[in-house]
């Protein structure tokens, strides 16, 4: 059996990268990927826990994560669709107008 | 059948003073004969009070007629009433006052003639302004009498004021009026101020404010003695103000911004006999200790010097009538402490005589205020007559005015003997009495000694008095004609000399009411069956004042003084073979300054209002600004600029965010593994 | 009270409210072409108003007007609509109908958006009517933040130059010190509730059970938000600004009524409510009082805007009020009462002459008049009249609040061996005098002044003279019978003694 930590590890790894995009990528569709990828290490931690624990609660929830991780991917390109419109970017430094 | 209506003598000016007021420019002129015509009905029904109530039963017992009604509740047990309250002082204040304004009124007529469309503002104010006196002479309690008394000071604000805008004789004046008014009310007012303080005394410790309950023998000895010398001394207060006495006494010469008449008013009839007439009327309080009576005295005595130090160099005919007044005032207070020193001592040794010779104190002041009211407003309309004629106030532009104005002269003459004291004149008869109380005072008490001072204040006032009102008269009337007097139109209307001899022949005669039966009016019962202070009903000693005053070699003394004081005038300012420069080194010595500047009292008003008045306030404004407004003003601020400052972190960039979440996250992180690192699981 | 009428209105207290809301909504629809008839709309109503209330004056039985309805109810609140007029507040009723009247008359030359302007002052009415009749701490929460709004816009909108800055200050000071009622008002509720019910009306409250502790903490919280209303000093900063900047009718009503709100709310809440809550604090009741007194004094002697002198000197008056309650004897309160009536009489004359100065005059600084008694005879009278009144005459009606009010406080410093107190109240007095008599002085007497164009200035108008007649009358009325107030306040403070 594979321990725990090893996926704890993975995880964390694509965890970190995914905050790394978050954080450094100027391209909005990156950042959204990025986004992705954190919420999968989060997936990562519910599957492994629920197997080594054997309860089935985690998997639902991942199933639920997933599910929302589509509507919002959904959502946030749709908001870049019409930011592109507006301002012709999906650069990240070009969209600051929503400060106040 | 009259006592009743008694209420009519105020109540009749008033009236007069609102028709005036409202209907004025549609009478004749300004509603002069309205005025007249109030104070008049006044005067009559004034008489047949005072004649009903001398021929009454209650003269002799209980000495006075009271009624009252309620006016309002304080809750505690305080019922404040309004009536009036009449005795032979009562009746003296309210027939002269009366009687003295009709004739002031009516010398208005012709005086003010010219003033056109203020004539109406005036004889309203006037009429005012005899309400006041009147209902303070009627009054039967405090608060009442404050009331009429606070109404006066205002009449005499505006009367003072009465040039204070658009002044014929230009802006200058105009501001001098609304200066001298200011000063007139705010001193006063200081003087009111103690003296409401002095009613809360009263009221708090006797549970009354009526003279019926305040003044009976029993109350006065349930109070405790300390806060009975507290009050009458508060009391005093305010009579030093209303009767500008030491060191309140500056405003008065100021008050010669206004008309004369309205000065004739002031000194004569109302406002400065106000003081008078209260601390007459507060005798059984002031009367339970000596100390406040010696105050009294000492003050009145002081004042008397002063003032007539002030007027011996004045140039103004009109302010050396003023400060006359003050020394006369001076006099009053002078004799009625004295008086007041003898009862007090009378009443602590039982001693009957010294009560009785207090007693006498208290007539000889009650009578020189009457004579003073008589020769007072003679003298006063006499140089408003003459003003009247040369347009002018200073002295030294007048002289040789006899030819012109013979009958002004005479009457002029007429009170000024009066007021100095030359033998049987009226005020000769006064003077001798107060002076001999006072010499009775020193020889009594552990302080008796003081009195001797003051008796010696008195006679060399009494020297000086009879110097600068001849000075006056002959610089007016005598020698050269001057600057001003080659402008005299000649004698005045008789509207004006009219009242001018009736009044002279009161500032003759009256003083002889002495001698039948005036001291029976006004002797103080100090002890009967049914209360320890009355007024009235007593024994004339009628035609013993003779003896008395005659038989003292100090009237002799005095007046070889008053003689010798004309005398001297007549060789200054007459005969003109003394130079009355030789005396003040040409106006340049040290006493001369000291008196043109009136002893620097105008200089130490003026310093401490400002410093105590504007200074502070400055201060106060100061902090009001800038800590209290500052600090809020400055919390503000400081909300705003913080809001502004944590809006620059608002980037608008998401990643700035994100890296803020992302360090917050971290730094959390690393907060818990330090926490677990230092206290263990225990968390 | 004085006379019967023998008139009954059904829900008097109600229309009371209902007149000036109506009159406040068909004022403001009077817009456009029909602007000019918006004065007599107000008028109209507002007379009514008046009308109301004077019967009210005249009423054997105040209570039989009494109205109660279930309002709000759930689970654990009640909140009703209770109205109730007594001898504490039937005056303010009055006075409130009085002076919107009058202040409608005065300012009958207003041409700026007449129709809000005339609403403002009307909805105005509502709310201080609501805050004087209410029985109930929601209600009367709810109308006393009512009244602040119309006042910001009276201020905001028709106010002098530094105007926004003012209308700002003087809400969140306002608002502020209510929030902090507010709180004390949960308190008193909350802790009176019975049977898990948190009653609102007055009533419920004063049957609570308080602990001494308790009531001296939430007095605290309520004398505060009360004290920055009155205003006390060090609270009163706004007060001035917000004078000087509002029109005429707005200071008029900003210190005939609105400031009484506050003092209204200490006797009706913190003395009905807290009676040991207020013995413990009563020397701080008479320090805010002293310290007013003497400070709003000093501080009119040193401005030059005449407004903000008479501001200032609403400070001092109302620290009287203060002082007056803080005897907490029978007549201190009952002089207070006294005070604040009369106050509102000729504050409202000092206001509207100082109005008129800025008005006819253009300007209200003191340095640059002088002179204007021979110009403008009858703005002269008013102005002396409400000086003289103002500075205490007696014989007119401030004086025999003064008097009575120090009065009390002499019985008070007196059982406690403090007289020297009032050395204070006196010295205030003469400096009121003084600061009137000096500002008469630069403003209507000595030379006519130069520094100013005077070919314009004219003296005051018709319906202006007639407002401030009435009210120069009704000083002098209530100041030749004083018992015709105290009629009405002596039976409230009788009971109030009883709790």
């Amino acid at each position: 059996m594979i321990p725990i930590e090893a996926y704890l590890a993975f995880a964390a790894i694509l965890f970190a990268i995914g905050a790394y995009g978050v954080l450094a990528k100027n391209n909005t569709i990156v950042v959204l990927m990025c986004i992705e990828l954190m919420l999968n290490a989060a997936n990562i931690n519910f599957i492994a826990f629920a197997a080594y624990s054997a309860d089935a609660i985690g998997q639902v929830f991942v199933i639920m994560t997933i599910t929302v991780a589509a509507a919002e991917v959904a959502v946030g390109i749709a908001i870049l669709l019409n930011a592109y419109r507006a301002k012709g970017t999906i650069e990240a430094s070009g969209l600051k107008s929503m400060r106040w | 059948m009259f006592v009743e209506y008694t209420w009519l003598v105020p109540l009749l000016p008033m009236i007069c003073f609102v028709a005036v007021g409202l209907i004025g420019k549609r009478t004749p002129e300004g509603g002069a004969y309205l005025a007249i015509a109030g104070a008049a009905a006044s005067c009559v029904i004034s008489v047949l009070v005072a004649y009903e109530f001398f021929t009454s039963a209650a003269y002799h017992d209980p000495g006075y007629v009271t009624a009252e009604i309620e006016w309002f509740k304080i809750p505690g047990g305080f019922t404040l009433h309004f009536g009036y309250y009449i005795d032979s002082l009562a009746c003296l204040m309210m027939l002269f006052a009366s009687f003295i304004s009709t004739l002031i009124f009516v010398y208005s007529k012709g005086y003010m003639h010219e003033q056109g469309a203020k004539k109406r503002r005036y004889y309203a104010e006037v009429s005012l302004f005899l309400t006041g006196m009147l209902g303070l002479a009627v009054s039967s309690n405090f608060l009442e009498m404050f009331v009429f008394w606070e109404i006066m000071g205002l009449c005499s604000y505006l009367l003072i004021g009465f040039w204070s805008f658009s002044h014929p004789e230009g802006d200058d004046a105009a501001d001098n009026a609304a200066s001298a008014a200011k000063k007139a009310f705010l001193v006063t007012r200081l003087g009111d101020v103690c003296l409401m303080a002095g009613l809360f005394v009263v009221l708090y410790s006797f549970g009354s404010l009526d003279y019926v309950r305040v003044f009976d023998a029993a109350a006065i000895h349930a109070v405790d003695q300390d806060m009975l010398v507290l009050g009458s001394l508060l009391i005093f207060g305010g009579v030093i103000g209303k009767s500008a006495q030491f060191p309140l006494l500056d405003w008065l010469p100021d008050a010669m911004a206004g008309p004369t008449t309205v000065s004739a008013l002031i000194h004569a009839a109302t406002m400065v006999k106000a003081g008078v007439y209260l601390v007459a009327r507060c005798y059984p309080l002031f009367a339970q200790a000596s100390e406040v009576m010696l105050f009294v005295g000492i003050i009145g005595g002081v004042t008397a010097f002063f003032a007539a130090t002030m007027a011996l160099n004045n140039m103004n005919i009109k302010r050396v009538l003023a400060y006359s007044t003050l020394s006369q005032l001076g006099y009053m207070f002078l004799a009625l402490g004295a008086g007041g020193y003898l009862i007090a001592l009378g009443i602590e040794t039982g001693d009957h005589h010294l009560i009785a010779a207090g007693a006498a104190g208290y007539v000889a002041g009650c009578l020189h205020m009457a004579n003073h009211a008589f020769f007072k407003a003679l003298l006063f309309l006499c140089s408003g007559s003459v003003i009247h004629a040369v347009g002018t106030e200073d002295m030294r532009k007048m002289g040789g005015l006899h030819r012109k104005m013979k009958i002004t002269s005479v009457t002029m003459l007429i009170g000024s003997l009066s007021i100095a004291g030359f033998p049987f004149f009226s005020g000769f008869w006064s003077k001798e009495l107060v002076l001999e109380t006072v010499m009775h005072a020193s020889d009594y008490g552990a302080e008796g000694y003081l009195f001797t001072i003051l008796w010696l204040l008195a006679v060399v006032t009494a020297f000086m008095t009879a110097f600068y009102m001849f000075r006056m008269w002959f610089m007016t009337f005598s020698g050269k004609p001057g600057h001003a007097s080659e402008h005299c139109h000649g004698e005045s209307p008789a509207s004006m000399t009219a009242p001018l001899a009736i009044l002279s022949a009161f500032a003759i005669g009256f003083g002889f009411t002495i001698l039948f039966g005036f001291d029976a009016l006004l002797s103080i019962g100090v002890e009967g069956p049914h209360h320890q202070f009355t007024v009235g009903a007593g024994e004339a000693k009628g035609f013993e004042y003779l003896s008395d005053i005659f038989g003292s070699a100090y009237t002799y003394l005095t007046i070889a003084l008053v003689l010798g004081a004309i005398g001297i005038a007549h060789l200054m300012y007459n005969k003109r073979s003394v130079d009355a420069g030789r005396f003040n080194g040409g106006g340049e010595s040290f006493v001369y300054k000291a008196l043109t500047k009136r002893w620097w009292f105008p200089q130490l008003y003026d310093q401490i209002s400002w410093k105590l008045g504007y200074g502070v306030a400055r201060g106060v404004d100061f902090i009001d600004r800038q800590v209290v407004d500052g600090t809020v003003n400055g919390l503000s601020n400081a909300v705003a600029g913080g809001g502004e400052l944590i809006g620059k972190a608002q980037t608008g960039d998401v990643r700035s965010y994100t890296w803020a979440v992302v360090a917050g996250v971290v730094l959390l992180f690393a907060l818990m593994l330090a926490l677990f690192y230092f206290i263990g699981g225990g968390i | 009270m004085i006379y019967d009428l023998q008139i009954e209105i059904p829900y008097l207290l109600t229309l009371l409210l209902v007149v000036p809301l109506v009159g406040a909504v068909a004022t403001a629809a009077m817009g456009g072409k029909r602007e000019r008839y918006a004065k007599y709309v107000a008028g109209a109503f507002s007379a009514a108003t008046m009308l109301l209330a004077t019967v009210l004056l005249f009423t054997k039985d105040m209570g039989v007007y009494d109205e109660s309805y279930s309002w709000i109810e759930s689970a654990g609140l009640r909140m009703s609509y209770i109205l109730h007029v007594d001898g504490l507040s039937v005056l303010m009723v009055f006075l409130s109908g009085l002076l919107v009247f009058l202040v409608t008359l005065f300012s009958s030359r207003e041409g700026d958006r007449p129709n809000c302007f005339f609403a403002l002052l009307l909805a105005m009415e509502v709310g201080l009517m609501g805050v004087y009749m209410s029985a109930d701490y929601f209600l009367f929460y709810i109308m006393w933040e009512v009244t602040l709004i119309p006042m910001f816009f009276m201020i905001s909108w028709y106010g002098g130059p530094r105007r926004h800055y003012a209308a700002i200050k003087f809400f969140i000071y306002t608002h502020v010190a209510s929030v902090v009622m507010l709180i004390g008002i949960f308190a008193l509720v909350f802790q009176s509730a019975s049977g898990g019910v948190a009653d609102f009306s007055f009533q419920a409250v004063l049957n609570g059970q308080f602990s001494d502790t308790f009531q001296a903490m939430v007095f605290l919280l309520l004398f505060f938000g009360f004290a920055v209303k009155m205003p006390a000093v060090p609270f009163h900063t706004w007060l001035p600004d917000a004078h000087t900047e509002a029109p005429t009718a707005g200071s008029v009503l900003l210190a005939g009524v609105m400031l009484k709100m506050g003092s209204y709310g200490i006797i009706r809440i913190c003395l009905e409510a807290l009676p040991q809550g207020a013995e413990h604090w009563q020397w701080l009741i008479i320090a805010t009082g002293l310290v007013a007194i003497v400070y709003g004094a000093y501080a009119c002697i040193a401005q030059r805007d005449l407004k903000k002198m008479v501001a200032f000197s609403s400070i001092s008056h109302m620290g009287m009020v203060m002082l007056g309650i803080g005897c907490l004897s029978e007549a201190g309160i009952q002089m207070g009462i006294f005070q604040m009536f009369a106050h509102g009489l000729i504050t409202a004359v000092l206001f509207m002459v100082c109005g008129l100065a800025g008005h006819n005059i253009g300007t209200r600084e003191i340095p640059l008049l002088g002179g204007l008694a021979s110009k403008m005879p009858l703005f002269a009278f008013f102005m002396m009249f409400g000086f003289m009144a103002s500075l205490g005459l007696p014989s007119l009606v401030g004086f025999w609040a003064e008097f009575g009010i120090i009065f009390s406080f002499y019985e008070y410093a007196s059982s406690n061996g403090m007289l020297w107190l009032i050395a204070f109240c006196l010295i205030a007095l003469l400096l009121t005098a003084g600061y009137y008599l000096w500002a008469m002085q630069r403003t209507l007497f000595g030379r006519l002044t130069s520094k100013i164009d005077l070919s314009h200035v004219h003296d005051i108008s018709r319906p202006e003279a007639a407002a401030l007649g009435i009210l120069c009358l009704l000083i002098i009325a209530f100041g030749f019978w004083p018992q015709a107030a105290f009629d009405f306040i002596e039976p409230y403070v009788g009971s109030l003694g009883a709790i």
